[in-house]
């Protein structure tokens, strides 16, 4: 139990440790931009191939009950609603906990392990703001994007999957699909992906940094980095979910 | 280096193109990105009507509510402040109302302006339109109720004159409950030549008899178009209402099926010349008959057709279901065997063994044989004419067996009968009805058990 | 403390350093001072805390007891940015080399220099070719840690550590895994950054001969504590019989 608020104390000291250097100098822009290439670009296609799937699989299922209540034209809305409510967010930072999170915990520890971040350390570089805070960083960035991905291309699924049904016209899916959508129901909840990044990167980061057990320590702060991360994120969910109600109560549904 | 760059630029590109295509998908509906005008409406009744909540300026999607001032006293109104795009501008008159309307029965409620007149001049931005206030669905149901409580009452005057008629009509008229429901089924034993109605036609020592009540049908005849006279009257009241759009659709319905009530008494009319024309005895009173008649089928066929329209109307329907209306599609089995028109011992019949119809495959399952199908065809010409005209039963039977498995088994082979003659022959499917009689035919007929089919036809006696 | 040899400013200087890991007491009151442009060579078994000694010099580690000196700064007490400085005036070979394995070899090389200096591009790139040239590596710029061998890897970690001109060089272990003519013309690298640029240089090795080429001082290591100090005639007087084996060619 001391244990785990104890854990839990270093995360948070780690983590406010990553908000206060990212805000000094020198801004390390060329990491970052790396990190948004790996972390961003890279997870591209399987983001983008998993939105396509989910969004095909979820319009046959939803078509089965709307059919039944009449209300098939209602699936592009739901559909859309699903997604970018909560599908795109959600799925989006989970398989990025595991794609990102693991690289970065193990990554890390493997530098840790090999000496390569006492290197970066003899070298006069601070390798806490060149290691952690542009990993963190790019999480932060490319989530919302990639959540965008993920909606999109759920969409796009949603509505070849609804084609082959219906033969429904690109334009009224489109149409259907925003009819009850409005702007802090799609803001919001793309942006709250934002934290879901900052968890995945300071919780990955720091099972990487700290590690100090070896090679066998890479494949412990994987796993751990993946567990922990996909854990907070669900958990931070609910409590955006509920910081968004309460900021926009209209979109309560 | 650059080409990491590159990379890294065209993903963020992307993904803000995407986040802008979402906003503007979205600032469409929300007109964020036009320009837009602005009115008033005032309301004692906001429905549910909230900030937010969708406009519609002639069923077209407008803009939305941006506010609700909250009256301070009950005497005075909500003030709602609308914002619609620019575009629509045109539509909106000094004579434009405003309504409450809701989609579907249970849908979201939203604020729908109508066109105005060409003539009035254009609503100035700021203006407050006229507005009427929503009539609640449940309102306009107990209107209805209330019409159709009249048309009710009237029927039943109907009724009590043919039960005047005699103790012989008496026994039939039991039946005849006095409910809109059951009015249709008056109607539908007409068309087929049953029920009490239909006995009527069928039984000619009755014909004078009621050539003494047609001065009095004729009055319940104006009864009953004064009834439906009424329910004119009730569409083009709720018409003038303005009532939301989905509404006016049903109460369209409505009035479009007494507007086709020409349609029907003519073909109603055709139907009772044919069964009075043969009628020998009553030559004279036939022709009054014939005429009076055709009023009441008039009368009758409106409410038939006025109920049977209210009865496919979601609105309406579990009213409706609600009322055990039924048809020879839906016979069960107890009440076939009870009803007189079903057993009457001189319906001409046609048995078929099931043996000799059809063949069971490997698992179980009966289909027909090429010379069941023509065991069918024969027997079906055997009728001659007849059956393209007359209501039809196929009477299924299974002598094997536990009484469920006869039942399944009965009722399968009814149905598959049932289907093929109707496509061999196309037969109209509401002529044609199906039901399963286990091992044992109703009384009254020539045997006690039988294993096959059994084609009944509910012939009207003619000589 | 100020040294003996007092003509010279001491470079670097260990005062009574003890370092334990847990329970293992590793090091126990080291006190020695290595003159500016000196060499000294550390000596001693596998285990004994070589290593240990000069992470700490780089502050890696931090001592539980005992101060060090780096030029004349106290570096256990100083913050990120004094070490950061203090740091700049060191080269560091890992004895894993510790190169960074998602970059190139050039990349490790121009990641320090682009850093930490205000050379152009061009500057760079000759001072790189310069350095790969010297441990022999000129035409492997392009490659990956990865695909390069044990004494390759030694000696590209060894060009990065003096890719910035330190004035002090830790070297762990520079010529093991290297056959003898790389291991001599290694030795002979060392040499000439202690004449030519008057680098203070720290070696650990397991090579008597190349130590006693390269080396001013020696430092030998036993269970923990210093057992020997000086000059190879000194130490080859030393009491400690492991200090004398240790030094000894044969
Ligand atoms: N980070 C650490 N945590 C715990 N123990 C350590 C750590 N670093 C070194 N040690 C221990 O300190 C002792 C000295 O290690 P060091 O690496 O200095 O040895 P060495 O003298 O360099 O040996 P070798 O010649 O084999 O390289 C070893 O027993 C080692 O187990
Ligand atoms: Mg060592």
């Amino acid at each position: 139990m001391i244990e785990l608020i104890e854990f839990i104390g270093s995360v948070s000291r780690f983590g406010f440790r990553v908000i206060v250097d990212s805000l000094r100098r020198p801004f390390e822009g060329a990491q970052i931009m790396r990190q948004v290439a790996e972390v961003g670009y890279r997870s591209l296609p399987l983001v983008i191939a998993s939105g396509f799937a989910l969004g095909t699989v979820m319009t046959l299922h939803t078509r089965n009950t709307l059919v039944t209540f009449g209300a098939s034209s209602m699936i592009p809305t739901v559909q859309a609603l699903a997604f970018f409510l909560e599908i795109g967010p959600l799925v989006a930072g989970l398989l990025l906990a595991g794609r990102v999170g693991s690289g970065i915990g193990a990554v890390l520890a493997n530098m840790r392990a090999t000496e390569q971040i006492d290197g970066i350390e003899s070298l006069s570089i601070d390798s806490f703001k060149f290691l952690v805070v542009p990993r963190v960083a790019a999480c932060v960035v490319a989530l919302p994007l990639l959540t965008l991905f993920m909606d999109f291309s759920g969409l796009l699924g949603g509505f070849l999957s609804e084609f082959f049904s219906s033969h429904i016209a690109f334009h009224l899916y489109i149409s259907r699909a925003f009819s009850n959508m409005s702007w802090s129901n799609f803001i919001a909840p793309t942006l709250k992906t934002a934290v879901f990044g900052f968890i995945i990167g300071v919780v990955s980061s720091f099972f990487g940094y700290t590690t100090n057990e070896g090679a066998q320590g890479v494949g412990k702060a994987a796993t751990r980095s993946v567990v922990f991360s996909s854990l907070l994120i669900i958990l931070a969910d609910v409590i955006l979910i509920k910081l968004i109600f309460f900021a926009f109560p209209e979109n309560a549904l | 280096m650059k080409n990491r760059n590159l990379i890294v630029g065209l993903f963020v590109l992307a993904g803000l193109t995407l986040f802008t295509v979402g906003l503007f998908m979205i600032g469409n509906r929300h007109e964020a990105f036009s320009r837009h005008i602005e009115y008033y409406a005032e309301f004692t009744d906001l429905s549910g009507l909230t900030k937010g909540s969708k406009v519609q300026v002639a069923g077209m999607d407008a803009g939305q509510i941006i506010d609700i001032a909250i009256p301070p006293t009950p005497s005075s109104k909500f003030r709602v402040h609308i914002r619609i795009n620019d575009t629509l501008h045109g539509l909106v008159r000094t004579d434009s109302v405003a309504t409450i309307g809701t989609e579907g029965v249970v849908g979201n409620t939203f604020l729908l302006i109508h066109p105005g007149s060409p003539q009035a001049s254009a609503a100035s931005p700021g203006a407050t339109l006229t507005s009427k206030e929503p009539t609640e669905l449940a309102d306009l149901l107990d209107q209805g109720k209330g019409v159709l409580t009249d048309v009710d009452v009237t029927v039943k005057n109907a009724n009590g004159l043919l039960t005047s008629v005699g103790g012989n009509l008496n026994s039939t008229l039991t039946g005849v409950r006095s409910t809109v429901g059951n009015v249709n089924d008056v109607v539908v034993g007409i068309k087929e030549g049953r029920g009490p109605a239909g006995m009527l036609l069928r039984d000619p020592e009755l014909t004078t008899q009621i050539r003494h009540v047609v001065s009095n049908t004729e009055q319940a005849t104006a009864n009953l178009n004064h009834a439906s006279g009424q329910v004119d009257a009730l569409v083009s009241n709720i018409q003038s209402r303005q009532l939301p759009q989905k509404i006016d659709d049903t109460l369209g319905s409505a009035k479009n099926a007494v507007s086709n009530l020409d349609a029907t008494s003519l073909q109603l009319r055709q139907t009772i010349a044919e069964a009075t024309a043969p009628d020998v005895q009553g030559v004279t009173a036939g022709a009054n008959i014939r005429e009076s008649l055709s009023n009441v089928n008039a009368a009758t066929g409106n409410m038939a057709d006025g109920s049977e329209a209210l009865k496919h109307n979601f609105l309406l329907r579990g009213f409706f279901l609600h009322r055990g209306y039924y048809n020879l599609a839906h016979l069960s089995p107890d009440q076939y065997r009870k009803d007189r028109l079903f057993a009457n011992p001189t319906n001409p019949r046609e048995w078929l063994a099931g043996d000799q119809l059809f063949a069971v495959d490997a698992n179980g399952i009966e289909s027909l044989t090429v010379q069941g199908k023509k065991a069918l065809d024969d027997a079906a010409m055997q009728f001659g004419d007849a059956i393209l005209s007359t209501p039809l039963v196929i009477e299924g039977y299974s002598g094997s067996g536990d009484s469920a498995e006869q039942s399944a088994r009965s009722e399968s082979r009814a149905l598959i009968v049932r289907a093929y003659l109707e496509s061999r022959f196309h037969l109209n499917a509401g002529n044609l009805g199906a039901v399963s009689l286990r091992s044992s035919p109703p009384p009254n007929v020539d045997r006690s058990r039988w294993d096959g089919i059994c084609i009944v036809v509910l012939k009207p006696a003619r000589k | 403390m100020t040294s003996e040899t007092s003509e010279i400013r001491p470079a670097v200087v260990f005062d009574n350093v003890s370092k334990a890991f847990g329970s293992k007491q590793i090091l126990r009151d080291i006190s020695f001072a290595v003159p500016a442009g000196r060499a000294l060579c550390i000596l001693g078994r596998s285990g004994t805390g070589k290593s240990v000694t000069l992470k700490l010099l780089m502050s890696l580690i931090k001592p539980d007891h005992g101060k060090i000196w780096v030029e004349g700064d106290e570096i256990t007490r100083l913050n990120e940015a004094g070490l950061s400085k203090v740091r700049r005036k060191m080269g560091f070979l890992f004895q894993d080399a510790a190169l960074f394995d998602s970059l190139t070899l050039y990349e490790n090389l121009a990641l320090p220099l682009h850093r930490l200096t205000t050379k152009s591009q061009d500057e760079i790139d000759a001072t790189i070719d310069n350095v790969l040239s010297q441990v022999g590596l000129a035409g492997d710029k392009q490659k990956m840690p990865v695909s390069l061998s044990g004494g390759m890897r030694k000696r590209a970690g060894l060009a990065r550590a003096l890719v910035l001109e330190p004035r002090i060089l830790l070297a762990d272990e520079p010529s093991s895994g290297l056959d003898r003519i790389t291991a001599a013309e290694i030795d002979e690298l060392l040499i000439r950054q202690k004449t030519q640029h008057q680098t203070t240089v720290m070696v650990v090795t397991h090579d008597v001969h190349g130590a006693r080429s390269v080396g001013d001082l020696f430092a030998v290591f036993d269970k923990g504590s210093l057992a020997a100090f000086g000059a190879a005639a000194e130490v080859e007087q030393s009491e400690n019989e492991t200090a004398r084996r240790l030094i000894s060619e044969y």
